[in-house]
C-alpha cells in the first residue's frame, strides 16, 4: 500500500510536504509570499485593498509618529514647506492690503460710519469695506478643468461682451502652460493676476479646476477671499465629478449658481467719501486760531507804532512799555514843552482806554526844548533872533544891554550837558534904536510929496517934528503907526499949504474946476494941461483958475481946449433929425425952429409912415426940450397908396399889386366881384396921387376856376390806375363823384387835399372792386401766393409771367392760381417756372453716390490720388447742401466704409469704419458740415465685387456716400 | 454638450492652419501661433446621437523636434497629425511627435492627414507606405486645404472617436 501510494503519488506526496513544509516554515512562507506580494496587491482591488489597508497604515503613521515624530516630518517637510511659506505669504500680503485700506477710511466719516456698522452687526470690517467700497463688476467667472484646459462652466454679468469662452479659457490655460515653460517653474502654481487696462483677471487655482474671473474697475483685496471660498466649496460640493471631467458637463449642473454669486458682485458707488467733517473742522479751528493770531499781531503792530511814534518824539523818552494780557503799559519821562503822548494815541488806532501811561516829567536838555525855554524865560525883543545851530542856541540881532545882560544870565544857568547858550548880540542903547527909528520915519516923510519936513529933533527922549503939509498929502501921523516909533513920544506940528507941486494944483483944479466930461486934465512936466472941448463958460471959469493960480506953481494950460457952443451943438442934433424925417417917405416936414433952447416940429405924416418921435432919441436930442406937432395925412405916395388898398381891396392870392412908376398895378385874375371893387376903389382914389390899374385883371368866374379845379382832379383820378370814374357832376355848387376803386389803388380823398377844393363840398362815393390790372393782380397774387426767394413774378405786356425755381408744391399752387386767373381773363404763365424738389436734386444725388473713395490694403487713410475725388465730392456735397436748403430739404450723408476679406472679419470691420471715420473728417476740412455726415463700417460684408479676383480686392476697399433727403 | 481637447500636430509648414481654417471657428489670429505658441479654434461636430466640441489647439509646427512643447498636450483627448505629401520628411516628424505625446501622456486616438494632396505631380509619398500606415490603427486621410477635400470627414471620424 505504501509502495503504491509512493508509485502513484509519490511526487505529490513530496510536493505536497514540501509545500506543508513551506507553509509551517514562517520564515519561508514569508519569503514565498513575499515574492508574490508586490504583483498580488497591483492585482487585487484598490478600492478593497485600500479599505482593508486603511486602518493599517494609520496605525503605522500613527506608530511611525510616537516612535519618531521626525521621520515623518523629513518625509512630509517637503510638502509642507512651499504650502506654509505660500500661505504665510498671502497672509502678510492681505494683512498690508487691509491695513491699507484701513488708513485709507481712518480719517473719513463713511470710514468712521463702517466700523460702526462693523461693530453693530458683527462682521469684519473688511467685509463692510467690500460692501460699500470701489467701482468694480465682476464681468465673467469661469471655471476651467486644470488638466485639459476645458471649460466647466461660465457665467457672464449682464450686458457684459465676451467672445467663445470654451475658447477663452483654453487660450488661458495655454497661456499658464505657456509661462510656465519659458521659465520653468516647476511649482504647481498657476496665473495669479493679469492686469490690463480697466480689467483684471484673477485666476484662483484648485486642486482639479481653477476659477478666473474678469473685473472691470477696481476690486478690493477683500474678493480674493470670496473667490477662494466659492472655489473652496465648489471643490467640496464636486470633488469627483471634477477630478474626472472628461469634457461632459452634464454632470456637473448646480456650479452655475455657485459662479453667479461671484458675477452678482460689484459696486457702483466709488466715492471713498470725502472727509468732509474732518476738513470742516479742521478749517473751522484754523479759521479761528488764524483770525486770533491774526488780531493779536495787529493789535501788537498798532501799539508798536505809537510807541515807534512816542519814541520818535523829541522831549519824549519811553523807558519802559509791554503788552500783557490785552492792556497796555507805557512808562517814560516827557518834556512839558514836548508833544503830549495822550494826543499821539489818538492818532493810532489803539484804544485808549487800555492804555495805561506813566509819565514823569524832565527838562530835556535837547536844542529845541531849551530854546524853547530861554524864549519864554528871556522874552528876546524884536530885534533879536534865537535859533538853533550845531548843538548850541545862537542869539543874534541887536538887545539893549539890560536884555543881554539877562541873556548872559540865562546862559549860566542852563545846565550842564544840555545846549550852551552863544550870545552873538550886538548891545544897542535903546534910545539909539528909537532914534534910528525917529530919522526912518522923518527920511521917509521928507520923500513923501506934499509934505515939507520943517524941522525935527530929540529931546528927551522925545521927538519932535514940524513942517508943512498938502492936506491933499499924505497923513504924517498915519505914517507914524507904521514906524517903530512910540507916538506917544512923538510930537507933530504941521501947518497946512497948499503944495505947488503939479499934483495938488491939478486936485484943487479938478475939484473947484469940475470939468465937463469933455475935458481932460492931466499933468505935462511942470504944466497942467487941459485937453478937449468945453462950453465958453467953462473955458472962461478954467482960464480965471489959472491966472489965480499961484506964482511959482505950475502952468495951468488952456490951449487946447477947444470952445464949443452948446447950443451948437444941438442946433446941429436937431438939424440932423430933421433932414432925417424929410428923407422919410410919408412924412412932410411943415416948420421947425429952435428957440430958447426948445425945439420945436410940426409937419404932417401919413399913419403908415414911420414914427417921427422915437427917432428923437436917436439924434442924442433930449425929448424933453422937442415939441413936436404931426398931423396926419393920406400920403398920395404909391406905397401908401398901395397899402392902403390892400388893406381895403384883401387881394386874393391870384392878385397881386405892385408898383410901376406912379401907378399901382393889379395883375392876376379874381371875380368879377372884385374887379368891381376894385373899380370902386381906384374911383375913389385922391386926385393927384397914383392910379390903380387894373387892366391887367383877368375877370374870372369863380364857379368857372372851382369846375376847372374839379375837372382837373377828375381827370387826374381818371389817370390813377385801379381807379374808375363812373360819373361826376357839379350841381349847384357841390361836386358829387362816383366810381370804383382797387384797395390797392391810390386814395382819392388823400388826392382831394391835392386840389384847391373846397373838401366838404366834395361828395365821393367809391366802391371797392380787384381791378384785372397786371399790376394789382401781381400785388394780390404776392399776397396769397408768397413765392419763394428764388421765384420773380414780373408783368410782361400784360401778362404775369412766374420764373425761377421752386418747390413742387409751390409750383402746384401756382398752377392752381392760374386757372383762376384764366377764368377771369388773366394770364398768369408759370411754364418757365422750374421744379427744384426732386429731379434736380435727384440727379445730383445720384452722381454725389457714384463716387468712390478708394484705399490701399491695410491702409484706413486714401492715398494721394484720391485728393481731388474728395475735392469733388467735397464741393458737391456743399452744392447740394446748399440747393436742398431753398427748397426746404435736409440732406444727410452717409458714408460707408468697405474692406476686402483680407484678414480677420472684426479687423475689417474696424478698418472699414476707420476708413468712413477718416473721409469724414477729409470732407469736414473741406468745408462740409460734419453734421451732415454720419459713419458706418460695413467690413467685409457688402463687397462691391467678388473678392477673389485681383480686381475685386481694390474695388472693396472703398469708401462710398448714400444721400438721404427729409 | 460634450468638449473634448484635440491636439493639432505636425512638422514646419505642413498645412494645418490652412487646412482647418475654412471649418473652424476661430477669435484667435495667428499671432498667438509665433507668441504663444498655439492657436485655439473650436469645431463643432453632429454626431447622431450628441454634439461634440472639439477645441483644436493647433500647435506651431517645428521642425525641430526638440523645441515641441508636449505641455500643451496634456489633458488632450484626440490628436490631428498632419503631413505634407510633398515632403517625406514631415511624415517622420509627424509620427515622431506622436510618439512623444503618447510617451508622456499615454495612447490616445487621432487621425492622420496627407495634406497638399492636390499637389498630385509632387506627391512624395507611395501608396505602399500610406497603406501600411493605414493598418497600422489609424484613419488616414488625402486632404488638400485649397479644396477642402476630406477635412470634414476626418474630423467627423475623429469626434466618433473620442465620444466613445
Amino acid at each position: 500500500m505504501e509502495t503504491l501510494r509512493q508509485l502513484l503519488v509519490g511526487r505529490e506526496i513530496s510536493e505536497l510536504s514540501r509545500v506543508a513544509h513551506l507553509l509551517d516554515e514562517p520564515e519561508q512562507l514569508a519569503a514565498a509570499v513575499g515574492n508574490v506580494l508586490p504583483s498580488a496587491t497591483a492585482q487585487a482591488s484598490h478600492v478593497q485593498l485600500s479599505e482593508v489597508l486603511a486602518p493599517v497604515v494609520e496605525g503605522a503613521t500613527r506608530r511611525s509618529v510616537q516612535k519618531n515624530p521626525r521621520t515623518l516630518t523629513e518625509i512630509l517637510y517637503p510638502l509642507l514647506l512651499p504650502a506654509i511659506r505660500k500661505s504665510i505669504g498671502e497672509k502678510i500680503d492681505a494683512t498690508f492690503q487691509s491695513l491699507n485700506e484701513s488708513l485709507k477710511y481712518i480719517f473719513t466719516l463713511r470710514g468712521l460710519k463702517w466700523r460702526l456698522e462693523s461693530w453693530r452687526t458683527g462682521t469684519s470690517f473688511a467685509e463692510v469695506v467690500l460692501k460699500h467700497s470701489l467701482v468694480y463688476r465682476v464681468e465673467h467667472a469661469f471655471l476651467i478643468h486644470g488638466l485639459s484646459g476645458l471649460l466647466i462652466t461660465h457665467v457672464a454679468a449682464e450686458n457684459a461682451t465676451s467672445e467663445d469662452p470654451q475658447l477663452i479659457s483654453s487660450m488661458l490655460s495655454a497661456i499658464q502652460d505657456f509661462v510656465k515653460d519659458s521659465f520653468n517653474e516647476k511649482d504647481q502654481e498657476g496665473l495669479d493676476t493679469i492686469r490690463f487696462g480697466e480689467l483684471r483677471l484673477w485666476s484662483q487655482p484648485g486642486p482639479f479646476a481653477t476659477l478666473a474671473v474678469v473685473i472691470r474697475g477696481n476690486p478690493p483685496e477683500e474678493l480674493h477671499e470670496i473667490l477662494s471660498d466659492v472655489l473652496l466649496r465648489i471643490h467640496a460640493e464636486h470633488a469627483e465629478a471634477l477630478e474626472q471631467f472628461d469634457g461632459d458637463s452634464s454632470k456637473l449642473i448646480g456650479i452655475e449658481t455657485q459662479l453667479q454669486t461671484c458675477v452678482d458682485l460689484k459696486q457702483q458707488d466709488s466715492h471713498q467719501g470725502f472727509p468732509w467733517l474732518l476738513l470742516a473742522a479742521a478749517l473751522l479751528i484754523l479759521g479761528a486760531v488764524g483770525g486770533w493770531l491774526f488780531y493779536s499781531w495787529q493789535t501788537s503792530q498798532r501799539w508798536q507804532a505809537y510807541v515807534t511814534r512816542l519814541e520818535s518824539q523829541p522831549g519824549i523818552i519811553v523807558t519802559e512799555q509791554k503788552m500783557s494780557g490785552r492792556q497796555f503799559y507805557v512808562a517814560g519821562l516827557r518834556d512839558p514843552l514836548a508833544a503830549d503822548p495822550q494826543s499821539l494815541l489818538s492818532g493810532t488806532q489803539v484804544d485808549p482806554a487800555r492804555v495805561h501811561s506813566r509819565w514823569q516829567f524832565y527838562q530835556s536838555l535837547q536844542p529845541e526844548f531849551v530854546l524853547k525855554r530861554l524864549t519864554a524865560s528871556l522874552a528876546p525883543p524884536a530885534s533879536v533872533r534865537l535859533s538853533i545851530a550845531d548843538n548850541g542856541i545862537v542869539a543874534e540881532g541887536n538887545a539893549t544891554a539890560a536884555w543881554i545882560d539877562r541873556a548872559r544870565a540865562a546862559a549860566q544857568q542852563l545846565s550842564a550837558g544840555g545846549p550852551f547858550l552863544d550870545i552873538r548880540v550886538r548891545e544897542v542903547d535903546p534910545e539909539k534904536l528909537a532914534e534910528a527909528h525917529w530919522h526912518d520915519y522923518v527920511s521917509r516923510l521928507e520923500t513923501k510929496p506934499g509934505i515939507i519936513v520943517g524941522e525935527h529933533h530929540i529931546r528927551d527922549g522925545q521927538f519932535y517934528i514940524a513942517g508943512l503939509r498938502d492936506p491933499l498929502a499924505v497923513d504924517p501921523i498915519s505914517l507914524l503907526s507904521e514906524t517903530q516909533v512910540d507916538p506917544a513920544r512923538v510930537h507933530s506940528n504941521w501947518q497946512y499949504y497948499q503944495s505947488l507941486q503939479p499934483e495938488f494944483v491939478l486936485k484943487r483944479l479938478t475939484a473947484a474946476l469940475a470939468p465937463p466930461k469933455t475935458v481932460r486934465l492931466s499933468t505935462l512936466g511942470d504944466r497942467i494941461l487941459a485937453e478937449g472941448e468945453a462950453p465958453a463958460a467953462w473955458i472962461d471959469s478954467a482960464r480965471a483958475a489959472a491966472q489965480q493960480l499961484s506964482a511959482g506953481g505950475p502952468v495951468f494950460d488952456i490951449s487946447k481946449v477947444r470952445e464949443v457952443d452948446p447950443q451948437k451943438i444941438d442946433a446941429e442934433r436937431w438939424q440932423a433929425y430933421v433932414s432925417r424925417l424929410e428923407t422919410q417917405s410919408g412924412i412932410i416936414v411943415g416948420e421947425h425952429r429952435i428957440h430958447d433952447g426948445q425945439f420945436y416940429i410940426a409937419g404932417l405924416r401919413d399913419p403908415l409912415a414911420v414914427d417921427p418921435l422915437p427917432l428923437i432919441s436917436e439924434a442924442q436930442l433930449d425929448p424933453s426940450r422937442v415939441h413936436s406937432h404931426w398931423q396926419s395925412y393920406e400920403s398920395l405916395e404909391p406905397e401908401f397908396v398901395l397899402k392902403r388898398l390892400s388893406a381895403s381891396l384883401a387881394p386874393s392870392k391870384s392878385i397881386r399889386l405892385s408898383i410901376a412908376g406912379n401907378r399901382i398895378v393889379a395883375e392876376g385874375e379874381a371875380p368879377a366881384n372884385w374887379i368891381d371893387r376894385a373899380r370902386a376903389a381906384a374911383q375913389q382914389l385922391p386926385a393927384g396921387g397914383p392910379l390903380l390899374d387894373i387892366s391887367k385883371v383877368r375877370e374870372v368866374d369863380p364857379q368857372k376856376l372851382d369846375e376847372e379845379h374839379w375837372q382837373a382832379y377828375v381827370s387826374q383820378l381818371e389817370d390813377q390806375t385801379g381807379i374808375i370814374v363812373t360819373e361826376q357832376k357839379v350841381e349847384q355848387g357841390q361836386f358829387y363823384i362816383a366810381g370804383l376803386r382797387d384797395p390797392l389803388a391810390a386814395d382819392p380823398l388823400a388826392l382831394l387835399a391835392g386840389t384847391q377844393l373846397d373838401p366838404t363840398r366834395v361828395h365821393s362815393h367809391w366802391q371797392f372792386y380787384q381791378s384785372f390790372q397786371p399790376e394789382f393782380v401781381l400785388k394780390r397774387l404776392t399776397a396769397s401766393l408768397a413765392p419763394p426767394k428764388s421765384v420773380r413774378l414780373s408783368i410782361v405786356d400784360d401778362r404775369i409771367v412766374a420764373e425761377g425755381d421752386a418747390p413742387a408744391t409751390w409750383i402746384a399752387r401756382a398752377r392752381a392760381a392760374a386757372q383762376r386767373l384764366s377764368a377771369d381773363g388773366l394770364t398768369l404763365e408759370v411754364a418757365n417756372l422750374r421744379d427744384m424738389s426732386l429731379g434736380n436734386l435727384n440727379r445730383f444725388k445720384r452722381g454725389i453716390e457714384a463716387i468712390d473713395i478708394f484705399f490701399d490694403s491695410g491702409k484706413a487713410v486714401p492715398g494721394t490720388t484720391q485728393m481731388p475725388v474728395l475735392d469733388k465730392l467735397a464741393s458737391d456735397l456743399k452744392e447740394l447742401t446748399e440747393m436742398t436748403r431753398e427748397a426746404g430739404v435736409t440732406a444727410r450723408f452717409m458714408l460707408t466704409g468697405h474692406s476686402d476679406a483680407t484678414g480677420r472679419d472684426t479687423a475689417n470691420l474696424s478698418l472699414s469704419l476707420a476708413r468712413a471715420e477718416t473721409v469724414r473728417a477729409l470732407l469736414k476740412k473741406r468745408g462740409v458740415d460734419p453734421e451732415l455726415l454720419s459713419v458706418r463700417g460695413a467690413g467685409t460684408f457688402e463687397p462691391a465685387e467678388s473678392d477673389d479676383s485681383l480686381v475685386g480686392k481694390p474695388a472693396n476697399r472703398r469708401v462710398k456716400v448714400t444721400v438721404s433727403l427729409e | 454638450m460634450l468638449q473634448k481637447k484635440i491636439c493639432m500636430l505636425g512638422g514646419f509648414s505642413v498645412g494645418k492652419t490652412s487646412l482647418v481654417r475654412r471649418f473652424v471657428q476661430s477669435i484667435f489670429s495667428e499671432t498667438y501661433m509665433t507668441t504663444v505658441g498655439v492657436k485655439i479654434d473650436k469645431k463643432n461636430v453632429e454626431l447622431p446621437d450628441r454634439t461634440v466640441n472639439l477645441i483644436l489647439w493647433d500647435l506651431a509646427g517645428e521642425d525641430d523636434i526638440g523645441s515641441f512643447r508636449v505641455s500643451y498636450v496634456r489633458g488632450a483627448t484626440g490628436l490631428v497629425l498632419v503631413v505634407d505629401g510633398t515632403r517625406p520628411a514631415t511624415l517622420a516628424v509627424a509620427l515622431t511627435l506622436r510618439e512623444r505625446a503618447e510617451a508622456e501622456f499615454g495612447a490616445m486616438p487621432g487621425v492622420l492627414l496627407f495634406n497638399k494632396s492636390d499637389l498630385a505631380d509632387q506627391w512624395a509619398i507611395s501608396d505602399l507606405e500610406m497603406n501600411e500606415l493605414k493598418t497600422n490603427g489609424w484613419p488616414v486621410y488625402l486632404t488638400s486645404a485649397l479644396t477642402g477635400n476630406s477635412v470634414d470627414d476626418a474630423f467627423h471620424r475623429l469626434a466618433e472617436m473620442v465620444a466613445h
